[in-house]
């Protein structure tokens, strides 16, 4: 971990090289919006385009998606110039127009001054519903998880994780990663009386044997179990009464 | 055949093939690129071996007989060359080929009916290399296609085959690093990199292993020289990047091929076979120390799968989608290993520069762009196909000299240049050299070389919403601009062409061009805004009537023009009335027609059909 002094608007301050520009400037107190990046998943972000900085270095500058801008010595990064705000405020009002109905982008949004975008918004077999196309939840299901449940499907607008064939997935174990993944909460994850949806599944809930509430999948705990080796009597109890 | 393991033996062998070769035999080559073999070539390479048999003559005593690359004048194919008299036959059918063996191989007659006419000046010319089409090409990069059999590494190296490759083994890698640079090769693929600084920067990251990579995804629509080099000079391909592999100290190389073109692949494959068994490919190369192999691997099929990010991914046998490229491939590339990606025609480029050196190459072109470069030339123009020229010449000289001028006599409007994400140059440009920093400066770029001619009866606004409309469809959804600006940009372009165009609608959609262009992930989408800026700068006008005017004045767009007869010109020929899919034409014989607008859904067969031009469309 090479510690190096970059500047971010106008600031000194310490950062690892390498490190996402976002991470940097989160780590001294700066924000800048992102929706595509999870820091635990090296291949997120570069997405969304929310989180466009201006980076200058070797004398040149450029628009660049700080989430997975590498830095480097001789950075200098302005998080708010008028073309950034310019430009971010151009991807939100697109980000807009695909998910109407999504809570965060709307408010995000409406930060930037836009309260309903000046383009059509997709609707009928264009409607994804909340979902930007992130992949942020096929990254975690994939690289976390480990059971590449879901992936992302089609181009273009069209561009949406799936299951495959959109067929009940036999490798999904419910264990929600992707729901708590997604920035928008696009992903639909019901628990109702011992029995979790998602995905078009239902799985049956494993009790906790202390408070009896429900809390896990039991696909989950059989994954776990066959993949870690781990005691299956672990499961009994839920985290809050281990 | 035993493996070649010095230079020496490599020369004793050319001298063997040389000798073997009967000079001056009266010889016929057929072209079997993609074009001529799809309108017929196969049946007469048939006919003529056919023919040449039943003549009792031999071939390879008597008479030559080849089959090769693509001329790049597919339009008129099948082409057929008689050699040593360099005469071209054009669309020639097996029914001809008796003719032709008797009069013009056995004998020496011109059969007239097969010669290229001048649609200009009526005259016929026999001679290739007096075609317009041949007479202006300066052909460097497609300087063996055509003449070699892609099938024969003989061929190839009667032509000075792998000599590069045997010189740059007697150099030092870095100094073909500096020769690669001195020639001012820039990439061939679109962007027009430095080809040498791209090598440098790889061979100077440390690592213990290193790729080479040819880009042959060629996924703009119309563009085909890519493939007729892989298809017609395989090895040209194969020594460029042997030569590269050893200047920057790969051990591997991959070819990408895309997926359509399965005669590339055939042909890469034989030769890469061919290339093995000599030596030229494998352990000890020419018994060097430096060894060397090439795999092929066939594209994903979608357009951005040419982009670099996407084709590496895609050569992981991941998902050929971009990444962002801040950290650059020659750094971390293939498996995330210092990676050089260079395009076909680049890698076709390097053997000549290293055998004739740098300052011959860097003799052709222009201050800032050196050598040739092969165009597709499409589009209303003459004369059709692939041309090869050295940089800088003008759009003028391209249309004119080469391509013959405009079809049917028609005005020359503009050219569109660099694929669907290039842009439009006006006629009023056309003096303007074709290179890379001109084009780009002039709004549009070079991209891979396409070059589409567009008379006074095309719609620049029509033509917009057409590459933008097709980079909809090829936008692969993984950022926002790209993906959901894209198609709000072909909503627009399609409201101004359908008559609901709006007073700011440019201004909305230079907008979108600017939010596309700084915040796109990839190159697919940061050059999308080409074809709308382009357009606006030199068409505004244009977006213009189509606003304010409710008018097309190329007269196009369906709903902003009307179809009309003129009285005075009318003859009562009543041809339109026939022809009329709508039968919504009425007049007497010999009288003055007249077009129920309301019906005409103004497909313009009447216009097409007039014998009298008495048809209006305003
Ligand atoms: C959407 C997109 C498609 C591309 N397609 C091709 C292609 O088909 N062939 C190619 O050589 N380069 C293509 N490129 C350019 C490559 O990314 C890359 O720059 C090139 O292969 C590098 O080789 P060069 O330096 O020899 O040109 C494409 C770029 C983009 C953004
Ligand atoms: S610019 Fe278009 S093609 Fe490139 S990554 Fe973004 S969506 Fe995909
Ligand atoms: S957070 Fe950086 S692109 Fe989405």
């Amino acid at each position: 971990m090479e510690k190096i002094t970059i500047i971010i608007d106008g600031k000194q301050v310490e950062a690892v090289k390498d490190q996402p520009v976002l991470m940097a400037a989160r780590e001294n107190g700066i924000d800048i919006p992102a929706l595509c990046h999870h820091p635990e998943l090296e291949s997120s972000g570069g997405s969304c385009r929310v989180c466009l900085v201006e980076a200058v270095q070797g004398g040149r500058s450029r628009i660049v998606t700080s989430c997975n801008y590498p830095v480097r010595a001789g950075l200098e990064v302005n998080t708010s110039t008028d073309q950034v705000m310019k430009i971010r405020k151009g991807v939100l009002e697109l980000l807009l127009c695909r998910v109407p109905d999504s809570e965060v982008v709307r408010g995000l949004a409406s930060k930037y001054g836009i309260d309903e975008p000046r383009f059509f918004k997709d609707e009928g077999e264009n409607n994804r519903y909340k979902c930007i196309a992130c992949s942020l939840c096929t990254q975690v299901c994939e690289d976390v998880v480990g059971v590449s449940a879901i992936s992302m499907q089609n181009r273009g607008v069209e561009k949406a994780p799936g299951t495959p064939f959109h067929k009940d997935s036999q490798a999904c174990i419910g264990c929600g990663a992707c729901a708590y993944a997604c920035p928008t909460g696009a992903i639909s994850m019901k628990d109702s009386k011992g029995v979790r949806t998602i995905w078009g599944r239902k799985f049956k809930m494993a009790a906790c044997s202390v408070c009896g509430k429900p809390y896990i999948p039991q696909a989950q705990v059989d994954w776990i179990v066959k993949t870690t080796g781990k005691d299956r009597a672990f499961f009994d109890k839920c985290p809050d009464h281990r | 055949m035993k493996a070649i393991t010095s230079f020496e033996q490599l020369e004793g062998y050319r001298e063997r093939v040389k000798a073997a070769q009967k000079k001056d035999l009266p010889s016929v080559l057929i072209c079997f690129g993609t074009g001529c073999q799809a309108n017929g070539a196969v049946a007469v390479a048939e006919a003529f071996r056919e023919e040449i048999e039943r003549k009792g003559l031999k071939v390879d005593v008597n008479v030559g007989f080849k089959t090769t690359g693509c001329h790049g004048y597919c339009e008129n194919g099948p082409l057929v060359v008689l050699r040593p008299k360099d005469v071209l036959y054009l669309k020639v059918k097996p029914k001809d080929v008796p003719e032709i063996v008797e009069k013009s191989l056995v004998g020496s007659e011109i059969i007239e009916k097969l010669v290229y006419k001048d649609v200009n000046t009526g005259e016929s010319v026999a001679q290739y290399h007096e075609i317009p089409f041949y007479k202006y090409q300066k052909r460097i990069a497609l300087r063996n296609i055509g003449n070699v059999d892609p099938r024969s590494i003989d061929d190839y190296l009667l032509c000075d085959g792998y000599k590069g490759l045997a010189r740059a083994l007697t150099m030092r890698p870095e100094d073909i690093v500096s020769e690669v640079e001195k020639s001012g090769l820039r990439g061939r693929g679109g962007g027009g990199f430095p080809t040498g600084t791209k090598w440098r920067s790889c061979r100077a990251v440390d690592s213990d292993v290193r790729y080479v990579m040819c880009n042959g995804d060629e996924g703009d629509p119309g563009a085909f020289m890519d493939r007729s080099i892989m298809e017609g000079d395989p090895h040209s391909v194969i020594e460029g990047m042997i030569i590269g592999g050893y200047a920057v100290g790969a051990k591997q190389g991959y070819i990408y091929v895309r997926d359509e073109y399965p005669l590339a692949v055939k042909n890469l494959q034989a030769a890469l076979a061919d290339a093995r068994a000599m030596g030229f490919l494998g352990e000890n190369i020419l018994g060097s120390d430096f060894s060397f192999d090439i795999r092929i691997s066939r594209g994903g099929g979608a357009f951005v799968c040419g982009e670099s990010s996407a084709l590496m991914r895609s050569l992981e046998g991941k998902v050929g989608e971009p990444r962002a490229k801040y950290i650059r491939s020659v750094e971390k590339g293939l498996y995330d290993k210092p990676s050089v990606l260079n395009n076909v025609e680049t890698w076709n480029n390097i053997p000549v520069i290293i055998r004739n050196g740098a300052d011959w190459y860097a003799s052709f072109g222009t201050r800032g762009s050196k050598g040739t470069k092969v165009f597709s030339l499409v589009g209303k123009v003459n004369n059709t196909g692939l041309v090869e020229v050295p940089m800088g010449i003008s759009i003028r000289e391209l249309v004119e000299k080469i391509g013959g001028g405009v079809l049917n006599g028609k005005k020359f409007k503009a050219v569109q240049t660099g694929g669907p994400s290039g842009g439009c140059i006006p006629d009023s440009e056309a003096d303007l050299p074709v290179d890379f920093d001109s084009l780009t400066q002039a709004g549009s770029m070079m991209g891979s070389g396409g070059i589409i001619v567009m008379d006074e009866n095309t719609c620049m606004v029509d033509v917009a919403k057409y590459f933008i409309g097709f980079l909809v469809e090829e936008s692969c959804g993984k950022c926002t601009p790209c993906r959901d600006g894209l198609p709000r940009m072909h909503r627009i372009l399609s409201d101004i062409t359908e008559g609901r165009g709006r007073e700011e609608d440019i201004e909305t959609l230079t907008e979108l061009c600017d939010v596309l262009t700084c915040a796109a992930l990839c190159g697919l989408g940061s050059s999308a805004a080409n074809p709308v800026l382009s357009t606006v700068r030199y068409f505004r006008d244009e977006y213009e009537a189509h606003i304010r005017d409710g008018k097309c004045p190329a007269g196009v767009c369906k709903s902003l023009i009307t179809y009309s007869i003129d009285a005075a010109a009318c003859t009562g020929c009543t041809l339109c009335a026939k022809k009329c899919p709508q039968q919504c034409i009425t007049g007497e014989r010999k009288g003055a027609h007249v077009i129920d607008a309301s019906a005409c859904i103004k497909c313009g067969v009447c216009k097409d059909v007039c014998n009298f031009d008495a048809v209006r469309v305003e």
